[in-house]
């Protein structure tokens, strides 16, 4: 078994025996689609008309959103596992540092998946409409991995950098709320500010938001806008993402050990 | 290991500055022959862990070099990693696993069979006596317990080199006695070789083929127990004054019988070839060198007037 693979199961284990955190954890994302979908929509409903195409247009923010505090756990539980010197027992093992890095990131992005599947069940029941053949499911998922891996990069290389709980959130907060925020995720490109929009499009976000919002959330289509960014950019980006998330975490850990 | 003469741990010019120019370890020169037990020895801060954690491929030498179970730990460091197994100085366990999770997910790492991991756990778990813990959080342990979990998870790969820094600290006499003698038996049945630190001089005595003592990052002086002991003269007199001590020492230096002289943080060690018949003389040359003496002891020299020799320290922690 690789390396990877036993530190995922490990934290894996861990994660379904924590009660309170596995539970907790299916929690959140309804918490958060009733909040964001529902609270939102009865505010906008007036004024847009189908309610529950917005519905369908916001749930990929919220599984982006998912993603990115998923990943913002891990790292803080990877800082404290730094600081408590759990990771010296991986460090001394005959074991590749990425594949520490990467059984991590694996085990981060496997709670947010199942996250993501809590967040459109619950979407559907509250009017989403979901869509799409096998391949679009497929694809779907590979962009949610992928964007994973890349903040979850962001976060390991962030707790890596520091011992210090207050700086790294400091750090990530400086990150995550712009990714959410100066993204596609709340509005289409095409009503968004010139400047903010070419933000939204250099923010990874933006891409799985729009892939998600053309493989398997298609009604969202109709609110999306004329600006969608192609589906092949999403693929790119969200790829690029992945690699430079983990060579950035693999950099700052190695940094850490001199 | 033909680089390496037959030495399972060998290091050349091993520095280490966490700061520039403050120097943890020092040029340090240090032959670990195959299939002995070696204890390095030092006060606090004298750099063992630090030495420790640069053989064991944690933290990278500032210069210098190490050869340990025949592969450079700058070159070859995955190599250093497959053979050896490592106890830290500090408790590092992840206490949300159970103490056979937390053996078997380590034998995991190095690619044991489930077959392999689960005997080894239950035989360890026997040995450290925590059976009845097994299956318990470690959370849910004490600081020994968790001592002897740690130090078994060393074993539990069955490494070419053992480094232990610091083994025993927080462990019961008891089963200090028994890990110590397990380590012995490894020693002989497998042919490991193991490198601890430790500030038991007792345990270093009984366990150690050799011992260093290290002091501000050097290497101050190698050699058996036995013949460090020998060193010291027949008997060891401890004499304790409230003056200035450098007059007493250097005549006490000129006597024949004095085969060693040692200014310490508590007054002056001598080595002389009869204790109790030297006892007046000494008296007597003290107070004539303006040393007037509040307490005087004579014993059969021991590891730890060695180390007071050698540190100008008592061990103390
Ligand atoms: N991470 C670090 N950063 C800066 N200085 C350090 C660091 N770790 C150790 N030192 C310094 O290096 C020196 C050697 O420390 P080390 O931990 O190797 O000593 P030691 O012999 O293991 O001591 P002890 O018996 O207390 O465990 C000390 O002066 C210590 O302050
Ligand atoms: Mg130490």
């Amino acid at each position: 078994m690789s390396a990877a693979l036993i530190i995922w199961n490990k934290q894996m284990g861990k994660f379904a025996r924590n009660g309170q955190e596995s539970i907790g954890s299916l929690i959140q994302p309804v918490l958060w689609v009733v909040m964001f979908g529902v609270g939102m929509r009865s505010l906008l409903e007036p004024s847009l008309g189908n309610g529950d195409t917005y519905v369908s247009f916001m749930l990929p923010g919220i599984i982006a959103l998912t993603v990115l505090s998923g990943a913002t756990g891990g790292g803080m539980t990877w800082l404290l596992e730094r600081v408590q010197g759990i990771v010296k027992e991986y460090i001394v093992a005959p074991i590749a540092r990425i594949s520490i890095l990467l059984g991590n990131a694996a085990s981060i992005m496997t709670k947010a998946l199942i996250q993501s599947v809590v967040i459109l069940v619950v979407g559907v029941l509250v009017g989403a409409t979901v869509s799409g053949g096998v391949l679009d499911w497929v694809a779907s998922l590979a962009l949610v991995l992928l964007f994973g891996i890349g903040f979850s990069g962001i976060a390991l290389a962030a707790g890596s950098s520091t011992d210090d709980i207050g700086v790294y959130h400091m750090m990530i907060a400086l990150l995550q709320l712009p990714m959410l925020f100066m993204s596609n995720a709340l509005y289409p490109l095409d009503s968004l500010p010139t400047w903010l929009a070419w933000v939204a499009r250099f923010n990874p976000a933006s891409y799985l938001v729009d892939g998600l919002r053309q493989t398997i959330l298609t009604d969202a289509l109709t609110m999306a806008g004329s600006e969608l960014l192609p589906l092949w950019a999403c693929f790119a980006v969200c790829t690029g993402f992945a690699v430079a998330g983990m060579v950035l975490s693999l950099r700052v850990f190695r940094s850490s050990l001199g | 290991m033909n680089q390496t003469g037959g030495y399972a741990i060998q290091t050349s010019a091993l520095t280490k500055e966490y700061e520039a120019g403050v120097r943890a370890v020092d040029s340090l020169d240090l032959k670990v022959e195959s299939n002995t037990v070696f204890a390095l020895l030092g006060p606090n801060g004298a750099g063992k862990t630090t030495t420790v954690s640069m053989l064991t491929t944690l933290l990278p030498p500032t210069s210098g070099t190490a050869f340990v179970a025949g592969s450079d730990i700058l070159e070859d460091p995955a190599g250093v990693r497959r053979k050896i197994g490592v106890t830290f100085q500090e408790t590092v366990l992840d206490d949300a696993l159970t103490g056979r999770q937390a053996l078997d997910h380590h034998g995991q790492l190095y690619g044991l069979s489930r077959a392999e991991r689960r005997e080894r756990a239950g035989e360890l778990l026997g040995l450290a006596e925590l059976e009845d813990a097994a299956d318990k959080q470690i959370k849910k342990y004490s600081g020994g317990m968790k001592r002897r979990l740690e130090l078994i998870r060393g074993l539990m790969t069955d490494p070419e080199i053992l480094f232990l820094d610091e083994p025993t600290l927080g462990v019961d006499p008891q089963n200090r006695a028994k890990i110590g003698d397990h380590i012995l038996g490894l020693k002989q049945r497998k042919g490991m070789t193991v490198l601890l630190t430790t500030h038991d001089l007792d345990e270093a005595a009984r366990l150690a083929d050799t011992v260093g003592i290290v002091d501000e990052g050097r290497l101050v002086v190698v050699g058996s127990p036995a013949d460090l002991i020998a060193q010291m003269g027949d008997d060891t007199m401890h004499v304790q004054g409230n003056a200035p001590s450098d007059g007493f020492a250097s005549a006490a230096a000129a006597l024949d019988f004095v085969t060693e002289v040692a200014a310490t943080d508590s007054g002056v060690q001598l080595g002389v070839d009869s204790g109790d018949r030297r006892l007046t003389e000494v008296v007597r040359l003290a107070s004539e060198s303006g040393y007037p003496i509040e307490t005087i002891s004579v014993s059969k020299p021991t590891l730890g007037d060695v180390f007071l020799k050698y540190t100008g320290r008592e061990l103390r922690d």
